[in-house]
């Protein structure tokens, strides 16, 4: 009996060959070209997949094993009170970058070539521009003594000027502009697949404008819709920077105060726990997504 | 669908106003690093340089943007590379767990950087590469491995192995067939790549400012330090450069996907 | 050949023709110019230019509180020990309690000289942190004997007061205590607090009627519920800089700003003032972490920082007290009113008490931190 006859199925069928047998043909179908991705692999495992990992247990093993430190999470309500926070700015973030992204998206995808490529080319500027930038822009703008502050008083709209930084305004501000573009580029490049002979076909049936858009148009938009919701959600979640040079005491998110536990407290442990929580919070924001957002009727719109 | 012509107004109004809200922040921050006051005040009174003559030579600043040029240089070629190399592996290499494993190699763009910066922090430290440059150019070419790969691999995805099949029947090897007939095709995906690399290491600042020390830091970290206390338009200066920088990369990628695109063979997503 | 043998003819005019003697001149001149070179590398002069470069080529990593303050240290301190010595002293900041602990508690600090306040001195002396001072370099006569600790040597003597912004306050009526900072009717709008611990307990307890002697031990229960009042209008700055430009971008109507802080604030056009009424001083101290790399160089450099003529640089730049006394004779006269020790203002405050921090300061800072988050 050759390998290859057993591979094929001849002979006795011990259960060990199982396994055997699909590897040998695994192996047979592999290109060899599929050794390039050792190198790249071996890296991305050495110095991203074990130090994360290194970092996630030492959640339950610094500085002795067991459950303390989630403990101490529950326990103590600053910390429930912190991830609250975390997820409602998040929410907020979204939620405006969709009222806004979604025009900008569907211009786009129905506007003249011209347009469209400006518009495409204003939304990557602050997808190639760093943050820091970006939001160095914002303390500046949003200061009592700042552009924003000075336009309003000029037109009236205030007497004094309002305090737009180190609170809740500042924050989503400086990161809805962040965000912006991680919404309004995946939706576009759905909407721009979207048949128009749908909507065409649903007006001969006689639907007006607002039926047409709300039963046809925007259900067939719901992929796009929900990849840029999901993007923009679990990029938040994860978020330092904004919030750290533009939120005030009561903005303080997940990311900061892991940190804070690392750089100033020193207590990994705790530091970990955190980490797992806002790994966990972000996959099952993905699989939730998944689920509900792309059902699978509407997938055979995606090319 | 029918055109709405009073949602089109609606429309376009929020596209002019987003329009400014993406682009007037930066403007503005351009506008007072050319300020002669020595406040961060907008409409500035006069023209003056003095803040750029403040970056440039002020030598804590050339050092760490020194340092930011040798960390990304070397990373985004790095990442070029490996993102390169895996997405033909993974489009060419009918490997059985092909998703897994471009998911793993996503991996460092859908997990929370700090996450990412917290685990490279634990683990350089024990392997002295804490403070080292040696130690940012591995973590900024992991960190821009993915985007390279994404890119490549669609654009792998679009190139048909028939291609490569056919040079191989002319006679080619594997390897000059990749180069003279896939290289060429993708391209475009792969500048895109190398040179968003650039940027992304320039302006890294998370996992820079957990494994940098006072001697080996890029200028991102030393923004981060002076930027609550920035009391003049120097850091506005340091700003526009960065900025300058980012504006310069995407107008060659721009440029060259524009001038391929008229060259292609294959329809290329440009 | 024994050219010296050789008699020269009289008349110097023969040296141009005579060839024996021009080569003798030679021989003659280079000797001397030799012997007087090696003279001079033997003289003490010559000792002093050798011995002068002696940290050639070594770095020190200093590190302080960012900002003015460092920037008027490094002119003071650094450069001068950098020229006297060779060595480069890298800037590095700013000074984080935590910081500063987790690196020692690693084994590797980065930091060779850290400038720190005094309630961290005595809390990280206690915590076995660092490294004792070396009077064999260190001249410790040079500097008041109160400033003189085993692990630390004073270098400046400061204040946190109460700023107000004169923009939005006039001379009659602005906010003259603590109790008036926490008023928040009475004088509208956001306040700024310093995001350590220290000493936003004592801020509290004396704005909640406690008196400036009976301060100590803390009433920590009364002085948290008292904060918790202001909290909703608080922005904690994170670094000296950031409470000079809250009260420049007029973000803030008062808050807690260090004396010298708020004088460079008002240099530098800021609308700013503040109150001496209550003010809460404090010494900061030169200390070498515990491990540190180069600490040769680190005791030089702290040397350096107790010479006169440095330290009324420093007053001179930023109005904080020297702690050499000789160096007052240096100090610009309109500077005065902004030092905390001139006799118009010491009388007004206190000390902040070192030795119950010592015991506290990180349990408490714990607690405001995560009382800060709630």
């Amino acid at each position: 009996m050759t390998y290859q006859s057993l591979a094929q199925g001849a002979g006795p069928r011990p259960w060990p060959r199982l396994w055997w047998d699909g590897f040998l043909r695994t192996a047979r179908q592999l290109d060899r070209r599929a050794w390039l991705v050792v190198p790249p692999l071996a890296l991305l495992l050495v110095v991203f997949v074990y130090p994360v990992g290194w970092l996630l247990l030492r959640s339950v093993s610094d500085p002795i094993w067991g459950l303390q430190h989630y403990e101490r999470m529950i326990e103590r309500p600053v910390y429930l009170h912190v991830l609250w926070n975390t997820v409602v700015i998040s929410f907020t973030v979204t939620s405006v970058c969709l009222a806004f992204g979604y025009p900008v998206a569907y211009t786009m995808a129905h506007a003249s070539p011209q347009v469209r490529r400006l518009l495409v080319f204003v939304v990557l500027i602050p997808f190639w521009t760093s943050l820091l930038v970006r939001t160095f822009a914002w303390m500046v703008l949003l200061q009592k003594t700042g552009v924003i502050n000075d336009v309003l008083i000029g037109i009236g709209l205030l007497d004094q000027p309002a305090a737009l930084i180190y609170n809740r305004i500042g924050v989503v501000v400086g990161m809805v502009q962040v965000q912006l573009p991680i919404m309004i580029l995946p939706l576009y490049t759905i909407l721009i697949r979207i048949d128009s002979r749908y909507t065409q076909a649903a007006a001969t049936l006689g639907a007006g404008p607002i039926r047409n858009f709300l039963r046809v148009y925007l259900p067939l938009s719901m992929p796009g819709v929900a990849t840029g919701a999901m993007l923009v959600f679990i990029i938040s979640l994860g978020y330092y920077i904004t919030p750290a040079l533009l939120g005030g005491g009561g903005d303080v998110m997940i990311a900061q105060l892991i940190q804070m536990q690392i750089e100033e407290f020193g207590n990994w442990g705790f530091a970990s726990a955190l980490s797992v929580v806002l790994l966990f919070g972000t996959a099952v924001t993905i699989g939730l997504i998944y689920r509900i957002a792309f059902p699978k009727e509407l997938r055979f719109i995606e090319r | 669908m029918g055109s709405l012509n009073g949602w089109t107004w609606v429309r376009a109004a929020i596209c002019v106003l987003l329009t400014i809200f993406m682009v007037a922040p930066l403007a503005i921050i351009v506008v007072i690093s050319f300020s002669s006051a020595p406040f961060l005040r907008f409409p500035p009174p006069g023209f003056s340089l003095q803040w750029y003559r403040s970056f440039f030579g002020n030598p804590v600043w050339l050092k760490t943007l020194s340092i930011s040029v040798q960390v990304m240089i070397p990373a985004a070629l790095g990442a070029t590379t490996l993102g390169t190399m895996s997405a033909v592996g993974i489009a060419r290499g009918r490997l059985p767990g092909a998703s897994l494993i471009a998911g793993l190699l996503m991996a460092p763009f859908v997990v929370p950087v700090i996450i990412t910066a917290a685990a490279i922090f634990g683990m350089f430290r024990a392997w002295n590469l804490y403070g080292t440059l040696l130690g940012l150019m591995i973590a900024h070419t992991v960190l821009t491995l993915p985007f390279v790969m994404a890119t490549t691999l669609a654009a792998m995805r679009m190139v048909k192995p028939e291609l490569e099949d056919a040079a191989l029947t002319l006679g080619a090897t594997h390897w000059s067939a990749f180069w003279r007939v896939t290289f060429p095709l993708i391209l475009p995906a792969v500048l895109t790549g190398l040179l968003f690399s650039l940027v992304i290491s320039f302006d890294e600042l998370i996992v820079s400012l957990f494994i940098s020390s006072p001697s080996v830091r890029p200028i991102t970290v030393q923004m981060w330090s002076d930027i609550r206390g920035s009391v003049d338009p120097t850091i506005a200066a340091i700003a526009t450069v960065l900025f300058s920088f980012s504006l310069f990369v995407m107008l060659i990628d721009h440029l060259y996907r524009r001038s391929s695109a008229k060259r292609a063979l294959t329809s290329e997503s440009s | 050949m024994d050219k010296k043998s050789v008699k020269a003819p009289p008349g110097a005019l023969m040296s141009s023709v005579d060839p024996e003697f021009s080569r003798r001149a030679f021989l003659i001149a280079s000797s001397a110019v030799a012997v007087g070179g090696i003279g001079t590398m033997l003289t003490p002069l010559g000792n002093r230019a050798l011995a002068a470069k002696k940290f050639e080529g070594r770095k020190v990593v200093f590190a302080s509180w960012g900002g003015s303050y460092q920037d008027a240290e490094k002119v003071a301190y650094c450069d001068p020990f950098a020229e006297k010595t060779g060595a480069t002293v890298l800037q590095d900041g700013p000074m984080n309690a935590a910081k500063f602990r987790t690196m020692v508690e690693a084994g590797a600090p980065v930091w060779d000289v850290v400038d720190v306040t005094d309630t961290f001195l005595y809390s990280a002396a206690k915590d076995n942190l660092l490294e004792e001072i070396d009077t064999s370099v260190v001249n410790v006569k040079r500097v008041s004997p109160e400033f003189v600790h085993k692990y630390g040597i004073g270098d400046i003597v400061w204040s946190y007061n109460l700023g107000y912004s004169t923009k939005i306050f006039n001379e009659q009526n602005h906010p003259r205590s603590w109790a008036d900072l926490y008023d928040v009717k009475k004088f509208p709008g956001r306040r700024t607090l310093n995001q350590d611990v220290v000493p936003n307990l004592e801020i509290a307890l004396l704005a909640d009627g406690v008196p400036m002697d009976k301060l100590y031990p803390l009433d920590v229960e009364r002085a948290f519920k008292k904060m918790s009042t202001l909290k909703e209008h608080v922005i904690f700055w994170q670094t000296n800089s950031q409470s000079q430009q809250l009260f420049i971008d007029g973000e803030v109507a008062c808050g807690t700003i260090l004396n010298g802080r708020a004088y460079d604030a008002v240099k530098k056009g800021g609308m700013l003032a503040i109150e001496w009424n209550q003010n809460i001083q404090s010494i900061d101290y030169l200390v070498v972490p515990k491990g540190a790399k180069n600490k040769e160089l680190a005791m030089g450099l702290i040397d350096e920082m107790t010479v006169a003529e440095n330290q009324a640089k420093v007053a001179n730049l930023i109005a904080y007290s020297p702690t050499n006394k000789d160096a007052y004779a240096s100090v610009d006269k309109q500077i005065t009113p902004w030092l905390a020790t001139s006799p118009q203002n010491a009388g007004k405050g206190f000390l902040v008490n070192k030795l119950y921090w010592q015991d506290h300061r990180e349990k408490l800072n714990e607690r405001f931190q995560e009382w800060k988050l709630a």
